[in-house]
């Protein structure tokens, strides 16, 4: 029985590792943004990154 | 028709009621002709049941009484044969000065004999005399019978302290015998050397105690049982062998998909070039883009953005934004590259990769801003675009996910036979 559970479970996980293979999945922050004017190739400083002005971290070494 | 072949001899049951010379009592000898002694219920006194007069071989009070938890009189069938319960005894070992006791019970069929019971701590066996020596060479070694391994389990003195009933021997309130358990689950073969140098051997089967509450048609529930016996058989006896089996195949599978997703990625760098980011450049935009690059084929494919900047003891942030030139679809995204030493050690890396999930084909181009603090000066990094890249750590996560499990039934099943030995002679 448990057997049979787990290679339930374990076909689950190979389906899961291809889906996310062939979909290219990835486990990076990134955000998507539908529509950016097409103007940023004339005027890249017209456009802020949500990422942008950066606090790093000096407390360390 | 009439039968022509010898007629089946069969047995004849005795049943037997006599006069306890001890307190008067009636006491009734069920396996007449084959029990040798028999314990009279009111006064404890043991009776011969060889002798016509029944003559008394021992008196004892019984200070302690024990109830067995199956009746005698009570009947019920194990392998298919009807037995009834004549006899019980309590028996006693002293280890380490903490005192053990259990159970034994006299099972009577007229056509098959005496056959017994043993319960501890909710535990029940099947017990049967053999007919066969088993090979054994030292004590604490290990016993072959019928071509099964049984390791040594405990070896200790134990001491009868309350009988009622019948029995098949000479029974004794106080009558010691040496015994050896030698355990391969769910069986167990016992020894029992008396002082006279007798070696009596049986073999045992774990019994489950609904079981024999079913069978023998006991009112109520079975003691739920205590800890791990030691012939209990594990519930995961032979599941981890099988897990383990079935996850040498899925991590087969695991290979077959990532080696597949490792031929179909196109993997190829579509845009390379080195920068030069000048932290006291006085111009206040340092936002650029880059050329247009094409990701081809059908499928939206994960591409990885790879930084590269030569940071000594500093850092240099980079705001990514991977525009989709036709569709203005924009993956936006910042990366750090840090790299600090010391005669200490190092932390960081010069080299940073992020990976963009499910991107779509078509012309792309990158606007890249670059931020550090003003004191560093001139900072050189290079970015790589690749496309279709074959994200590896899926894998990996996939392996860690079937593992787990896997490793857990281990676990538990380690658990369980750490917990069964660390009651024998040979605790771990």
């Amino acid at each position: 029985m448990i057997r049979k559970l787990y290679l339930i479970y374990g076909l689950g996980v190979l389906g899961f590792l291809g889906y996310a293979q062939y979909a290219g999945w990835s486990l990076s922050q990134v955000s998507q943004m539908k529509v950016v004017p097409k103007s940023i190739r004339d005027n890249p400083g017209s456009y802020r990154s949500v990422y942008g002005y950066y606090h790093h971290y000096t407390g360390g070494k | 028709m009439v039968e022509t072949g010898p007629r089946k001899e069969v047995p004849t049951v005795n049943i037997r009621s006599v006069s306890c010379p001890n307190c008067g009592a009636s006491v009734m000898i069920r396996s007449f002709g084959q029990a040798v002694n028999v314990v009279c219920g009111s006064c404890h006194a043991i009776l011969d049941a060889l002798d016509p007069n029944v003559q008394i071989l021992q008196k004892f009070s019984a200070a302690m009484k024990f109830q067995p938890l199956s009746p005698l009189g009570s009947r019920g069938k194990l392998r298919g044969t009807l037995y009834e319960a004549v006899g019980f005894q309590r028996r006693q070992i002293d280890v380490d000065g903490e005192k053990y006791s259990w159970g034994e019970y006299v099972l009577f069929n007229p056509y098959k004999g005496f056959r017994y019971l043993t319960e501890y701590d909710g535990h029940w066996n099947d017990v049967a005399p053999l007919r066969t020596l088993p090979n054994t060479t030292i004590v604490t070694g290990p016993v072959t019978y019928l071509g099964q391994t049984y390791k040594h389990f405990q070896t200790a003195q134990a001491s009868t302290i309350f009988v009622i009933g019948e029995f098949p021997w000479q029974v004794r309130v106080g009558e010691k015998v040496t015994v050896s358990d030698y355990v391969a689950p769910p069986r167990v073969l016992s020894s029992e050397t008396a002082s006279d140098k007798e070696v009596t051997w049986s073999l045992g089967e774990y019994l489950n105690g609904s079981d024999l509450w079913k069978a023998f048609s006991l009112p109520g529930h079975p003691p739920a049982p205590v800890g791990v016996y030691e012939n209990q058989p594990s519930p995961l006896s032979g599941t981890a062998k099988a897990i383990w089996k079935t996850f040498w195949l899925l991590l087969l599978g695991a290979v077959v998909l990532y080696f597949a997703n490792a031929g179909i990625s196109k993997n190829k760098t579509v845009f390379t070039r080195a920068y030069v980011f000048d932290t006291n450049d006085p111009v206040g935009e340092h936002s650029f883009v880059t050329d247009t690059f094409e990701f081809t084929g059908t499928r939206a494919a994960p591409v990885k953005i790879e930084s590269y900047a030569n940071v000594d003891n500093d850092w240099i942030y980079l705001n990514y934004a991977l525009v989709n030139e036709d569709t203005g679809q924009t993956y936006d995204f910042g990366r750090e590259v840090s790299y600090y030493y010391d005669s200490e050690g190092s932390e960081g890396s010069r080299r940073d990769s992020a990976i963009i999930p499910s991107v779509p084909p078509g012309h792309y181009f990158l606007r890249i801003e670059p931020e550090s603090d003003r004191k560093p000066g001139r900072i050189s990094y290079t970015v790589t675009v690749t496309h279709d890249y074959p994200v590896g750590y899926w894998f990996w996560i996939a392996v860690a996910l079937l593992f787990a499990p896997a490793l857990l039934t281990t676990w538990r099943s380690m658990s369980f036979e750490h917990l069964r030995w660390q009651e024998s002679d040979h605790a771990r």
